[in-house]
């Protein structure tokens, strides 16, 4: 896995408008922007409604996400192309899910909405029509989703990396800063964890930065061990997913988790080290 | 609201006039006397790095639950236009401030 066969560029996306079997897909955080305007011919996923399981916390199950895809005229075969606003949050998170269960083809378009809006680039309000498909998830690939145990488990072991701002990692913020303060019910982090927040991995523009100084900033600077195992948590799964792509899908590290119960789960569960007070 | 995610709220800020125990940072960008519609505000802490970040509402508007302490506030919005103001926020304060850029 390299770069160019997971990132594309607005040149790319708009050479490729209206090509069969490529399909733009917009995810935002803000899950009224596509209604606003959004890039020609691309469908919305709501990771609210369409992604989550609507009663347990957990996604939307195997069939659901075939139900999703299906309905969004996605085929198995085809190149998805995901973007969203926020530097790729969402559509990271999207990513992820696509990955889970086991499309081949997705790509994310680099720097995402804001970096499209910021160059006025054309966005349009016409939603597309596609015709349904009967898409065929496989089952989750465990190899790339982390759930409470193994993390209490990776403490000292692997390498558990806190994608959270400072403020959130020292146990001073619940939440991130444009979100009301509700979340665990205790403040701080995983004992021996890194804290990189998932946003130094992007510039200004919400592209991701080089291979080179993405090596620097979680090997050099934060002394991430790229020769273990590595856990990545945020406060519930979204931002950690940006840097499972970044680690993963850019970077090639073969082993790395998201760890979606993130925060909100691990700072409520009754008995685990928590460790408060910012990064040594 | 989203109570559940890391997500934004939809839509049009409401603008917050009550903080209870929160430290709110919200206001308004506008160019030329008129609202900027599209563009992006995003929070920095002192030492530069990068917080939290929201697309303008409709009316021009954004809104962070910031913690106490002094912060960066960025502006981004099309054509280049960058405009940086320094904000200081305060539990059961909200903060308003309007950029013009």
């Amino acid at each position: 896995m390299s770069r160019s066969d997971v990132l594309v560029d607005a040149e790319w996306v708009e050479a490729h408008h209206g090509d069969d079997g490529v399909v733009l897909v917009e995810v935002d955080e803000d899950t009224s922007a596509y209604d606003k305007g959004h890039i020609r011919d691309a469908v919305k996923i709501d990771w609210r409604t369409d992604l989550q399981d609507p009663v347990r916390r957990d996604f939307v199950d195997k069939a659901g996400f075939e139900a999703l895809l299906s309905a969004r005229g996605i085929s198995n075969d085809d190149t998805v192309v995901l973007y969203g606003g926020n530097n790729n949050w969402f559509a990271a998170y999207a990513y992820w899910y696509f990955r889970l269960y086991g499309h081949r083809n997705v790509k994310l378009l680099d720097g995402g909405r804001k970096k499209w809006e910021l160059e006025s680039r054309e966005l349009v309000t016409d939603v597309p029509h596609r015709a349904s498909t009967h898409y065929t998830a496989t089952a989750q690939d465990s190899s790339i989703r982390a759930f409470r145990d193994e993390v209490v488990a990776a403490i000292g072991n692997l390498n558990l990396v806190d994608v959270r701002s400072p403020d959130e990692f020292a146990g001073r913020l619940l939440a991130p800063a444009h979100l009301p303060q509700e979340a665990a019910q205790r403040g701080g982090h995983i004992p021996t964890a890194k804290n990189v927040p998932w946003s130094k991995a992007a510039q200004e523009d919400g592209s991701f930065k080089s291979d080179d100084a993405l090596r620097t900033l979680y090997r050099d600077e934060a002394g991430v061990d790229f020769g273990k195992d590595t856990i990545a948590y945020c406060r519930i799964g979204e931002r950690s997913a940006h840097t499972w792509f970044v680690l993963h899908e850019l970077l090639g590290q073969p082993n790395v988790k998201n760890y979606d119960g993130s925060w909100t789960e691990y700072g409520s569960l009754v008995g685990v080290p928590i460790t408060v007070g910012d990064a040594s | 609201m989203s109570s559940d995610g890391c997500g934004a709220p939809a839509g049009t800020v409401v603008a917050a006039t009550d903080a209870g125990s929160q430290a709110i940072v919200q206001g308004k960008v506008t160019q030329n006397g008129s609202t900027v519609l599209t563009g992006y505000a995003r929070l920095l802490n002192s030492g530069g790095d990068f917080v939290a970040e929201v697309p303008l509402g409709a009316d021009g508007s954004f809104r962070f639950f910031a913690a106490p302490g002094t912060w960066t506030l960025l502006v981004l919005a099309p054509g280049g236009v960058r405009a940086e103001r320094t904000v200081s926020a305060d539990i059961g304060k909200v903060t308003e401030l309007e950029v013009a850029v």
